[in-house]
């Protein structure tokens, strides 16, 4: 097990590498760079040719891709992620607000998709081919249907039309004013934690199908044991394993994933600072932005077969 | 499964003797209601795309700025949109652009993804685990995230749009397809034409690759639901189609929210036809997967 671990620890290494090399030459080929965004972007007028020489070399843009490549990486190996292109702040700076933001919502969206998804799976499992699972298979297909962004706009549209109310438009964070902080994000977490629930609310109706025709669900119920007794310490421990692992890797993506939910909920987190990024060329921050989603991603992967690894005596790992 | 007709109509329709399509259809509506709903809401969709010019009343791109924010009625049925276009007409002429690039986007995808797939699985060895470890690079990044670094990389447009969207497509599609491949490989048959000496582009296009179509075609049909869905928010952001093309995500952009609140219409019909149309390739999609590859059923 300590050698599986240790094995599956090492192999993020060289794909994390790989997500470098292939954001860093993106980045590159997208035409024009940071400095002619700036300056094209004032009234649209060219400075001269020199000046903007001048500051890609402060930037170190004038140097060849191999070096910048490798100073980036050196940075990145003592976990300094360097200074924005665009503003000159340090971009732990930059992305810390956003990235609490963004990691709570993403919390909160996984939060209601779990809760939708459990009960509603299990409920459909249990009234299989009648109007009940009828309903809750559409009702899941139909959330994998709404953009999330669009279901967004529904609900401010109707809490405006009818409650004559809107949702905090800045961010507050959580330790500063937990009310607050709630009544702006608890809307995009429901819009976005419906639509991931049905992914959820689908696998968890299959495999509690599955574990229903077991022989010792059979067992338990010959015996006269309660229903609720058999589904819950039974079934449902052995139904939701795979539930849990697929809305996991569902909540890796949410991290950065968010882009457009944000833009319509106006909250400023990962994803609409990668729109930013991209927009303004600032290769720095879009580089390191991406390190981040994708180690992110790559972590919750290995805790994910880890854990399930641990929980289910079942599988065994060479 | 053995379907006994029901009402009269099953009756004489089952009497009738039908050719190998029309019965496979029927047969297939009759099991799987769901599906046969999707597949009428494609329809509908595909026969709206194609008859847009005939079915719009009006000019999707005609401003009229006499008429702006209309509220529906029997002049504009849908209302009209902050430069006085016809909210419908702009709507019908929408699933053009969304089919478009659903198709486009999912038959580039899958085929790449097909054809890397399947070489992978063929060739093994270390090939396979370099196109292995590229894939995973891939994975590791949210599909809309690649979709906009793409987007920057090549201009926005419709045709842009669905290279933007192929690109995450192709290393999802590959890995189903490498898993089915796998075992294809394994076949006498391609023993067989290995022996017979041929090449291992014809093995690999000509052998495997018609021997993986059922997962690849799945795989095609839930894409093209993703791929309407990923076109709408990349519109949405102003990165996808550019106005003044008729697109639904484009729709909801700018005007859209900012007067939702006198013109909640502008914001509610798009979103509605981008959900109804992803809704039916998922109904279909579900269906197909059930109906044509028992080894991937959900029950």
């Amino acid at each position: 097990m300590a050698y599986y671990i240790l094995k599956r620890l090492l192999a993020i290494i060289p794909t994390l590498l790989g997500v470098a090399v292939l954001i860093f030459l993106l980045l590159r080929v997208v035409p024009g760079d940071v400095v002619e965004a700036r300056y094209m972007g004032e009234g649209g007028q060219f400075q001269s040719q020199d000046l903007m020489q001048i500051e890609r070399k402060k930037l170190g843009l004038d140097q060849p891709l191999w070096k910048q490549f490798t100073t980036w990486m050196w940075g990145l190996a003592h976990l300094d992620f360097g200074l924005s292109m665009w503003t000159g702040a340090p971009i732990t700076e930059e992305i810390q607000l956003r990235f609490a933001l963004s990691l709570q919502l993403a919390v909160m969206a996984s939060t209601v998709a779990v809760l939708l998804a459990i009960p509603l799976g299990v409920l459909a499992a249990l009234k299989q081919d009648t109007w009940v699972d009828y309903a809750v298979r559409v009702f899941s297909i139909a959330g994998l249907a709404m953009p999330s962004f669009w279901l967004g706009i529904l609900m401010i549209l109707s809490m405006l039309i009818f409650f004559k109310w809107l949702p905090p438009m800045v961010f507050t964070p959580l330790w500063v004013n937990p009310w607050e902080n709630l009544a702006q994000l608890i809307w995009p977490a429901l819009a976005v934690g419906y639509r991931y629930s049905a992914v959820g609310t689908r696998m968890m109706r299959s495999t509690m199908l599955e574990v229903l025709r077991e022989d010792y669900i059979r067992t338990a119920r010959a015996k006269g044991l309660w229903l609720k007794l058999i589904l819950t310490r039974h079934a449902l421990r052995n139904a939701i394993l795979p539930v849990l692992t697929i809305m996991s890797l569902e909540f890796a993506f949410l991290l950065g994933g968010l882009v457009v939910t944000e833009q319509v909920f106006n909250l400023n987190g990962l994803g609409m600072l990668f729109v930013e990024g991209i927009a303004r060329r600032d290769y720095t921050l879009t580089q390191a932005l991406v390190m981040l989603v994708a180690t992110f991603f790559l972590v919750v992967n290995f805790v994910v077969d880890i854990a399930y690894a641990w929980l289910d005596p079942r599988i065994r790992y060479r | 499964m053995a379907v006994t007709p029901h009402t009269v109509d099953e009756l004489t329709r089952a009497a009738e003797p039908r050719s190998g399509w029309t019965a496979a259809v029927a047969k297939f509506a009759r099991e799987r209601p769901l599906g046969a709903i999707g597949g009428a809401i494609i329809l509908v969709m595909v026969v709206m795309a194609a008859t847009a010019g005939f079915l719009a009343p009006y000019d999707p791109l005609a401003t009229d700025y006499g008429a702006m924010l209309t509220a529906p009625g029997p002049g504009h049925w849908l209302g009209t949109d902050a430069f006085g276009r016809d909210v419908l007409s702009r709507m019908i002429y929408g699933s053009r652009t969304a089919l478009m690039v659903g198709l486009g986007a999912s038959l580039i995808g899958a085929t790449f993804g097909g054809v890397i797939g399947v070489a992978s699985a063929y060739f093994g060895g270390r090939v396979d685990l370099t196109v292995q470890r590229v894939m995973d690079v891939f994975f590791a990044f949210p599909v809309i995230i690649l979709a906009l670094a793409v987007v920057s990389i090549l201009g926005t447009g419709v045709g842009n749009v669905i290279l933007a969207i192929a690109v995450p497509m192709v290393p999802r599609c590959a890995r189903v397809v490498r898993a089915s491949a796998l075992s294809v490989r394994e076949m006498p048959y391609v023993d067989a034409a290995r022996a017979a000496g041929y090449g291992h582009r014809r093995i690999i296009l000509r052998h495997m690759l018609p021997n993986v179509m059922a997962p690849l075609l799945i795989m095609a049909t839930a894409f093209l639901g993703e791929a309407i869905l990923l076109e709408a928010s990349l519109s949405f952001l102003g990165l996808g189609v550019t106005e003044p093309t008729a697109a639904w995500g484009l729709m909801l952009r700018g005007a859209a929210v900012e007067f939702a609140e006198s013109a909640p219409w502008m914001a509610v019909f798009p979103g509605l036809a981008i959900s109804l149309a992803v809704f039916g390739f998922n109904l279909l999609g579900d269906s197909l997967r059930d109906a044509l590859d028992p080894r991937l059923r959900t029950q």
